[in-house]
């Protein structure tokens, strides 16, 4: 298909992770685009478009301002938050094959560790139906509603806390092997996965993504240019989206437990001309351990119903048949949209993820995931 | 009302609002409406402005029998809001009109031997102050 192979992802940045960061999240983005331009080799002046999914309108012009974009620039991102780092590529390489752009920069950051008011369910509450419906009833907030599918997906299917502890504890060892992950000194077992508190049964604390400071980002530009920058780009060989036609409330889908992963995978897919038995490893939105369950169905990873035997005997770790995560996720390294998944996949299809690195990488999945919506994202060594 | 610690900070429905001040009226009055198209009888909920079947855009708030089957359910071990106390248990339940029709709600008369998908449940009604009345489920059989 048409946009396959036209991009590569050039450069990618990180800050550290942290619970608390001493710095604002415009800070922390700036510091991530940075390092993500310096990655790629490239000055912010040959950036000429800007994709900040979540941001501001004002967050937006200031960060340009603030890495020194002086000229024109094409901005972009009609996803949300937590699908959109996924779906730049797709926007990007729109962009670029259309000529709106040459070189595009993706950053993502958040800083609710610090700058939390509130429950961080907050955007969710200002829905008017869930404000009237879902609230006043205890539905709130995400974790009530994600706990909610994956005792559905147990009734179904007979899927056990052990299984979804068997996520948690892969993320937990992932993260063990990255010197930037906030879990990564604070190990877990299955025994003690169980043996924890519930917060929102099933649900423990280890099932639930981090709260924290952080920002990531990449640099994205058409695969010739690509060439030219460096030995090793990291090519796009395919990105879907999808949405459920459900809409926002996951009360009222009527296929509850299915993500948009079931439109988005096969396209991604198949513009990339893959099957999911070619991909070397993935890197799931895990915002709950039970989602990750949930995608590894929806993608055909598995069939429906089979997620929880799945994630067992060590299949989703480092040496295992589909390593999930390798980063130790937004479970174990730091909660930022993605856009830590984007990271490692790039630098494990680089041959630089170190004690991570999954052997002979050549094909990686990230995802993204907003509620209705769903990014798939394959890339390729280059 | 279990799980309910104090009024005052809790999280309480507008009843005023247009969109959803008939189903509040239903609640006081003691039936639970829900808005079903006149052209092609299908329920429409959450309320909306079209029918999803017919695109109808004519919707009567219509008192259903109460009954339903549980969903899925959550116990909440720490309360994430002001103004309740943990644990409670809330729910999705499906209603027997339409089971395409799922309400959250408290779920009350927990049995000793547990709960399971596909379970009976029905409505009771739980006054909250002059104003507002809300419907919760509780397990039957």
């Amino acid at each position: 298909m048409g946009l396959a192979r036209r991009i590569a992802i050039v450069g990618v940045g990180e800050t550290r992770y942290e619970r608390r960061a001493t710095r604002d999240l415009a800070s922390l983005r700036c510091e991530a685009s940075r390092a993500a331009l310096a990655d790629a080799g490239l000055a912010a002046a040959a950036v000429d478009g800007l994709i900040v999914p979540g941001s501001g309108y004002a967050e937006l012009h200031e960060l340009a301002r603030d890495l020194g974009m002086r000229g024109q620039f094409h901005a972009a991102s009609c996803f949300h938050s937590g699908t959109a780092v996924v779906a730049a590529p797709l926007e990007a390489a729109l962009a670029i094959e259309g000529g709106l752009a040459h070189t595009v920069l993706c950053c993502q950051g958040v800083a609710w560790g610090s700058e939390r008011r509130g429950n961080v369910g907050q955007p969710h509450a200002e829905m008017r139906m869930k404000a009237a419906f879902e609230i006043p009833f205890g539905w709130y907030p995400q974790v009530v509603h994600f706990a909610g599918m994956a005792r559905r997906h147990m009734e179904l299917y007979g899927t056990t806390e052990a299984q979804l502890g068997a996520v948690a504890v892969a993320c937990r060892r992932h993260a063990a092997l990255h010197d930037n992950a906030i879990l990564a000194t604070e190990p877990l077992e299955l025994d003690g996965y169980l043996a924890s508190p519930y917060l929102a049964e099933p649900f423990r604390s280890a099932d639930c993504c981090l709260v924290n400071d952080g920002a990531g980002a990449f640099v994205m530009t058409s695969l010739e240019r690509a060439r030219e920058l460096r030995a090793d780009p990291v090519v796009v060989l395919g990105v879907g989206c999808g949405v459920v036609p459900d809409g926002e409330y996951s009360s009222l889908r009527e296929d509850y437990l299915a993500t948009a992963a079931v439109h988005s995978a096969p396209r991604a897919f198949a513009m990339a001309g893959i099957e999911p038995a070619d991909v070397d490893f993935v890197a799931l939105y895990d915002n709950f351990t039970a989602l990750v369950i949930q995608q590894l169905e929806d993608m055909g990873f598995c069939a429906r119903g089979e997620g929880g035997p799945f994630v067992e005997g060590g299949r989703i770790e480092l040496g295992g048949a589909l390593p999930v995560n390798p980063s130790g996720g937004q479970l174990a390294q730091a909660f930022v949209f993605s856009v830590n998944h984007v990271v490692e996949t790039v630098r494990q299809l680089r041959g630089d993820a170190g004690a991570r690195q999954v052997a002979d990488a050549e094909v990686g999945v990230v995802t993204g995931y907003t509620g209705a919506q769903h990014a798939t994202l394959v890339l390729g060594r280059g | 009302m279990s799980g309910v610690a104090d009024v005052a900070e809790r999280h309480l429905p507008d009843p005023a609002w247009s969109v959803a001040r008939p189903f509040w009226e239903g609640c006081r009055a003691g039936e639970l409406r829900i808005p079903r198209c006149d052209r092609c009888g299908r329920w429409v909920w959450y309320p909306a402005p079209l029918c999803p079947d017919c695109g109808g855009e004519h919707h009567v708030w219509t008192a259903t029998a109460g009954r339903a089957t549980l969903f899925t359910w959550v116990t909440v071990r720490r309360a994430f809001l002001p103004g309740y106390r943990a644990p409670y248990v809330t729910a999705l339940v499906a209603l027997a009109e339409d089971p395409r029709v799922r309400l959250a709600t408290f779920l009350r008369d927990i049995p000793t031997r547990g709960l399971r998908a596909g379970m009976p449940v029905e409505l009771l009604f739980e006054t909250v102050s002059e104003h507002l009345t809300l419907p919760a489920f509780r397990c039957v059989g």
